[in-house]
C-alpha cells in the first residue's frame, strides 16, 4: 500500500478536474477505507461551517419564499447548542468582536436574525477617531457632525466599503429619516451572541416546518464526486460532492457551501487556488474595561491608531467595556502575550499616547514596570504632539482570559464557485482586520448567493449549475477583491515609519481636515439642507 | 480567442450603422465589454438596404396548401428532414454552456419570466399546478427547468430528433427530481403524431403549450400551428419565441451570428421561415379559440441580446428580431 506522501504527489500529478474527486481531513486513513456502496442522502445544500458566514446563508436561504423548502444540512465541528449559554449571564465579553456595518445590520434584520441577538450584549458607536502615529495628522469620523469629516485614503476607503458609514450617513442626510440606527457608524457585537441569534432564528425556521438537519460536533471526513451510476436509467451523481462523516454519513450535495473558514477544506477540495500572502502582523486581541467618562454620554466613538508596526483600535462595549484589537509584530505580540495584566494594560495606554519609539522601548524591556514608566512618560508627551483625541478613555484593566493572537493574512480565492459548489465568508478571502471588514463582507456574500439562489429556483434553474452559480462569483468576487486591495494598501503605506510615504500620508489626510467646506460636501453629499442634530 | 482579429476587422469596414447593429447584438463580450443598450435599433438599421430581397410568405397560403406529401415517416409534416440532421449534429453540444447553445442557455430565464406575464392576470389558485407540453424542446433546456418549477404538474416535451431526445433524456439523469415519476416526460415525435404516444385524449390536454424558437424552423407553420392547438386545454396559454423576418435578424442572425463570428453553427436558421409578430398575430385572429385581447389574450415582448449584460427585454425590438408570443385559448364558459 502506498505511503500518504507518495499518494498525495500521485494525486497532484493528476489534472485538475480529476484532482477535484477527493478530498479528505488528514486524521482518517483514506487507503483503507473502500467508498461506502450504499446511496447518499440527497441534499439541494449541503453546508460545512457554522460560522456567521453559513449560518446567514442559510437563514436567508430558509426565509426567502423560493428557496424556504429546500433540503439543506450544515455541519460543524463545533457544538452548536451550547455557544451561548457561554457568555449569557455575566458581564464578561467574548475578545472575538466584529463591527457590523449598517448594511450588514440591514440584511441580519431582513433574515429574522437580529431580533434573536441579545441587544444589552451590543454597542452601537457613532463617531470613529482615526490619527497617524507617526505623522500626528487626524481625522474624525461623525456621520452627525457634517463639520467633522474625513477624506485622503480613508476616505475614499470607506466611500467604497460596502454599507460602510460614509455610504449609510449620505443616505441619512438624503431621507432624513431618524430611525434607531441614524448617525451609527457601526456596532460591536460578540460572533458569539451573533452566531447564537442565527441558530435561534434557523430553529424557529424548523418550527414552520423548514429546517434545517444539524450536524453539529461533525468534523468532515472526506469529500468525493459521486460514483458513476449503476444502470443507464439511474440518476447520474458523478458530478455531485458527496461529504463523509466519521459515523459514516454520506450527504449528496447539488450545491456543497464551503463557509469553512480560511483553511477551508471545501476549497481544497474543489481545487480553488487562494493567492496572497502572510502579513508577518498578528492580530492581538483582548477585552478592556474602561474608566466610566467623567460626563456620562449616549455617544460611543472608536479609535484607531497607526503606529508603524501596525494599526491598534479600541472599540467600544457595553458597561464602559471595550474590545481590543493590536495588529503588530509577531514578536511584540508575543510579548503582549506573556505580560503580567497590569503591564499589558499599561502598554495598550502607551500604545495610544506615547511616540512609536517609547513604546518600542517598553515593548523590549517586558521587566520594567509600565505603570511607573507611564507616570512620567506621560506628561512628556503632550496630546499635542500625538494628536491623541480629547476624549480618549482610561483603560483600568484586562478582562482575564480573553487575551489572544492570531496570524493576519490576505488571502483571496481565484472564484468562488465551480460546479455544484460555492464558497464563502473566510473560506473565499481573508482580510487585514484594519478596517473590521471580514464578517462583513462574509455575510454580504452570503446575501448575494442566496439571492441567487432564489432567482435561480424562480427561474426552474439547476442550481448546481454553473449558470446559476456564476452569477453569484460574478457579483461578490470584484467587490470584494476592491476591499481587499484598498485595506491591503492602507496596511501597507501605514506600515511605513518615515520618508516620503509618511510626510505624503499625512498631507493628504490634513488637507481633507482643513478644508471644511469639501468635507462638508463629501459628507453630507447633497449639501445644503439641516443634516446634524 | 482566435477569430477576433480578423473578425473584428472584417466587422471594422462595414458601415457605421451596420457596424453598431451587428456589435450590439452578436459580439462577444471580450471584443466589445461595455457596448451600449441596443434601444435605438429601429433607427440606425440597414432596413433600406436590404428589405425585399427574399420573398414573404403568406400565411393563408401556408394553410391553404397542406404539406406536400413525402414519404410518411412517424416524424411527418410539420417536420423538415433538413432540420432534423442538422439538429442531431448539434445533439452533443446542447448542455455544453460555452457551446453554441450558449445563447439559448442565457435566455431561458426570459422565458419563465414572459409566462409569469402571460399568467399575471388568470384568477388561478394560489399553488395551482400546471401541465406543460414542450414542442420542439431539442436537449431539453426549457423542458428541465419547466419540470422544476413549483408550479409545474409535469412536463410532456416533444421533439422529432432522435439524437437531441437522447440528448435530453441522458441529460436529465443529472438531476435526480427530474426523473421522480410524471415530472419529466421526453417523447421523440412530431406534435401530430402524440396521439400515437399518448392515446389518452385528457393526457393531450396542457394548461401551457411552448414553442421555444420553433416555428421559424418550421416549413409550413400554420397547420403546425394547429396541432399546437388541438393540445390545449381551454384557458390555456400557447406561448413561444422566434425571430422576426427583418434585415436586422438577416443581419444578426444569418450573417454575423452564423457566417463572420460563428456563435451558431451555419445553417441554424433559415430567415425565409422567420415570422413576422403581426403574421402570427393575424393568424391568431383567424383562430376562433383563441382569446387575441391585448394583455388577457395576447402579449408580446422584444428581446436583445447585448454582449456583456445578456438578454435584455427591449419594448418594440419584436419586429426586428427576437420576440416572445403568447396567446391564450378561451375558456370554456367565457372570454
Ligand atoms: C483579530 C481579528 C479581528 C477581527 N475583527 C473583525 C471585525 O471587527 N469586523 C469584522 O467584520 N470581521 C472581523 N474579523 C474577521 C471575522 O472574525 C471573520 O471574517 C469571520 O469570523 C468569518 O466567518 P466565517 O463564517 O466565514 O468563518 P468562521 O467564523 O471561521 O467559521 C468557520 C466554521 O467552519 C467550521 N469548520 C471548519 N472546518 C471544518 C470541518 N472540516 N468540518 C466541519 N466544520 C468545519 C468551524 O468549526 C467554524 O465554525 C476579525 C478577525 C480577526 C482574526
Amino acid at each position: 500500500m502506498p505511503s500518504r506522501p507518495l499518494l498525495l504527489k500521485r494525486l497532484l500529478a493528476l489534472p485538475p478536474t480529476l484532482r477535484r474527486s477527493f478530498w479528505s481531513s488528514s486524521s482518517t486513513n483514506t487507503t483503507t477505507t473502500p467508498p461506502s456502496p450504499s446511496q447518499p442522502e440527497l441534499y439541494d445544500i449541503v453546508c460545512v461551517g457554522g460560522g456567521p458566514a453559513g449560518l446567514s446563508f442559510l437563514a436567508a436561504l430558509h426565509s426567502h419564499p423560493a428557496t424556504r423548502s429546500l433540503k439543506t444540512a450544515l455541519i460543524d465541528t463545533q457544538d452548536l447548542t451550547t455557544s451561548r449559554s457561554a457568555n449569557d449571564a455575566n458581564d464578561a465579553y467574548s475578545n472575538r468582536c466584529s463591527s457590523l456595518t449598517p448594511a450588514s445590520l440591514r440584511f441580519l434584520k431582513d433574515i429574522g436574525a437580529w431580533e434573536h441577538v441579545d441587544r444589552r450584549r451590543v454597542q452601537p458607536y457613532h463617531a470613529m477617531d482615526v490619527w497617524d502615529g507617526v505623522s500626528g495628522s487626524r481625522m474624525h469620523f461623525d456621520p452627525m457632525d457634517r463639520e467633522g469629516g474625513a477624506g485622503g485614503l480613508l476616505g475614499s476607503l470607506a466611500e467604497m466599503l460596502p454599507g460602510s458609514r460614509f455610504q449609510a450617513s449620505r443616505r441619512k442626510y438624503e431621507t432624513a429619516g431618524m430611525e434607531e440606527e441614524a448617525g451609527v457608524v457601526a456596532t460591536m457585537c460578540e460572533n458569539m451572541n451573533l452566531t447564537a441569534a442565527l441558530l435561534q432564528r434557523l430553529k424557529e425556521l424548523q418550527k414552520e416546518g423548514t429546517g434545517v438537519k444539524m450536524l453539529d460536533k461533525t468534523k468532515v471526513d472526506s469529500i468525493q464526486l459521486g460514483s458513476a451510476p449503476a444502470s443507464d436509467t439511474a440518476p447520474d451523481l458523478s458530478q455531485w460532492p458527496v461529504v463523509t462523516t466519521p459515523t459514516g454519513d454520506r450527504l449528496a450535495a447539488r450545491v456543497l457551501i464551503g463557509a469553512d473558514g480560511a483553511n477551508s477544506p471545501v476549497r481544497t477540495f474543489a481545487n480553488i487556488p487562494a493567492h496572497g500572502w502572510d502579513y508577518n502582523q498578528h492580530g492581538v486581541v483582548a477585552t478592556l474595561t474602561l474608566a466610566p467618562p467623567s460626563t456620562p454620554t449616549p455617544f460611543h466613538t472608536a479609535y484607531q491608531r497607526f503606529l508603524p508596526t501596525g494599526p491598534i483600535a479600541l472599540l467600544p462595549l457595553p458597561n464602559n467595556q471595550a474590545s481590543l484589537v493590536w495588529s503588530t509584530t509577531p514578536h511584540h505580540a508575543q510579548t503582549l502575550k506573556t505580560l503580567s495584566p497590569t503591564n499589558f494594560t499599561a502598554a495598550i495606554t502607551a500604545a495610544f499616547h506615547l511616540l512609536p519609539t517609547d513604546l518600542t522601548h517598553l515593548l523590549t524591556h517586558p521587566n520594567l514596570s509600565y505603570p511607573s514608566e507611564l507616570t512620567w512618560r506621560l506628561p512628556a508627551t503632550p496630546a499635542k504632539t500625538t494628536n491623541l483625541p480629547a476624549n480618549f478613555p482610561t483603560i483600568t484593566h484586562l478582562q482575564e482570559n480573553t487575551r489572544a493572537a492570531f496570524p493576519l493574512r490576505y488571502r483571496h480565492a481565484s472564484t468562488y464557485t465551480s460546479p455544484h459548489l460555492a464558497l464563502l465568508g473566510d473560506a473565499a478571502h481573508t482580510i487585514h482586520p484594519l478596517a473590521g471588514q471580514g464578517l462583513n463582507l462574509g455575510l454580504a456574500d452570503a446575501r448575494a448567493l442566496a439571492h441567487v439562489l432564489a432567482d435561480g429556483v424562480q427561474h426552474g434553474m439547476d442550481i448546481g449549475t454553473e449558470g446559476c452559480l456564476d452569477s453569484y462569483s460574478a457579483e461578490r468576487w470584484g467587490r470584494n477583491n476592491a476591499v481587499l486591495g484598498a485595506v491591503d494598501k492602507l496596511q501597507k503605506v501605514y506600515s511605513v515609519g518615515s520618508g516620503p510615504v509618511v510626510w505624503g500620508r499625512s498631507l493628504g489626510v490634513e488637507v481633507f481636515e482643513r478644508l471644511g467646506g469639501l468635507k462638508g460636501l463629501v459628507m453630507g453629499a447633497a449639501g445644503g439642507g439641516s443634516g446634524g442634530r | 480567442m482566435a477569430s477576433t482579429c480578423p473578425t473584428t476587422s472584417r466587422l471594422l469596414q462595414l458601415p457605421a450603422a451596420v457596424r453598431r447593429v451587428a456589435l450590439c447584438q452578436t459580439l462577444t463580450p471580450t471584443v466589445l465589454r461595455a457596448s451600449p443598450i441596443a434601444t435605438s435599433f429601429g433607427r440606425d438599421s440597414p432596413a433600406t438596404t436590404i428589405t425585399n430581397t427574399q420573398g414573404r410568405r403568406d400565411y393563408a397560403t401556408a394553410q391553404a396548401n397542406p404539406p406536400p406529401t413525402r414519404p410518411q415517416t412517424p416524424s411527418s409534416s410539420s417536420v423538415n428532414e433538413t432540420e432534423v440532421s442538422h439538429f442531431s449534429a448539434l445533439a452533443s453540444s446542447w448542455w455544453d454552456p460555452h457551446g453554441s447553445s450558449r445563447l439559448l442557455h442565457l435566455m431561458n430565464p426570459l422565458r419563465h419570466d414572459f409566462i409569469r406575464t402571460c399568467l399575471a392576470r388568470e384568477a388561478r389558485e394560489p399553488g395551482e399546478k400546471l401541465r406543460y407540453l414542450d414542442i420542439g424542446c431539442g436537449g431539453g433546456i426549457f423542458a428541465e427547468s419547466a419540470a422544476r418549477m413549483r408550479n409545474s404538474a409535469g412536463v410532456v416535451a416533444v421533439d422529432p430528433t432522435p439524437e437531441v431526445i437522447a440528448v435530453a433524456k441522458q441529460h436529465a439523469r443529472q438531476d435526480p427530481t427530474l426523473m421522480e415519476p410524471g415530472n419529466l416526460q421526453y417523447i421523440n415525435t412530431a406534435i401530430e403524431n402524440l396521439d400515437q404516444h399518448l392515446p389518452d385524449a385528457a393526457a393531450r390536454q396542457f394548461d401551457i403549450v411552448t414553442l421555444f424558437e420553433v416555428i421559424e424552423h418550421i416549413q409550413h407553420p400554420a397547420p403546425f400551428l394547429r396541432n399546437c392547438l388541438d393540445s390545449l386545454k381551454p384557458g390555456g396559454w400557447l406561448i413561444g419565441s422566434t425571430i422576426a423576418r427583418h434585415p436586422v435578424s438577416w443581419f444578426t442572425t444569418k450573417f454575423m451570428a452564423e457566417d463572420v463570428l460563428g456563435l451558431v453553427p451555419r445553417g441554424t436558421h433559415d430567415w425565409n421561415q422567420y415570422i413576422q409578430p403581426h403574421e402570427l398575430r393575424d393568424w391568431a385572429r383567424q383562430q376562433p379559440e383563441l382569446s387575441t385581447s391585448d394583455g388577457p389574450g395576447w402579449q408580446m415582448q422584444g428581446v436583445i441580446y447585448v454582449p456583456g449584460l445578456g438578454w435584455k427585454q427591449v419594448d418594440g425590438s419584436e419586429t426586428i428580431g427576437n420576440y416572445f408570443f403568447g396567446v391564450k385559448k378561451r375558456g370554456l364558459a367565457s372570454n
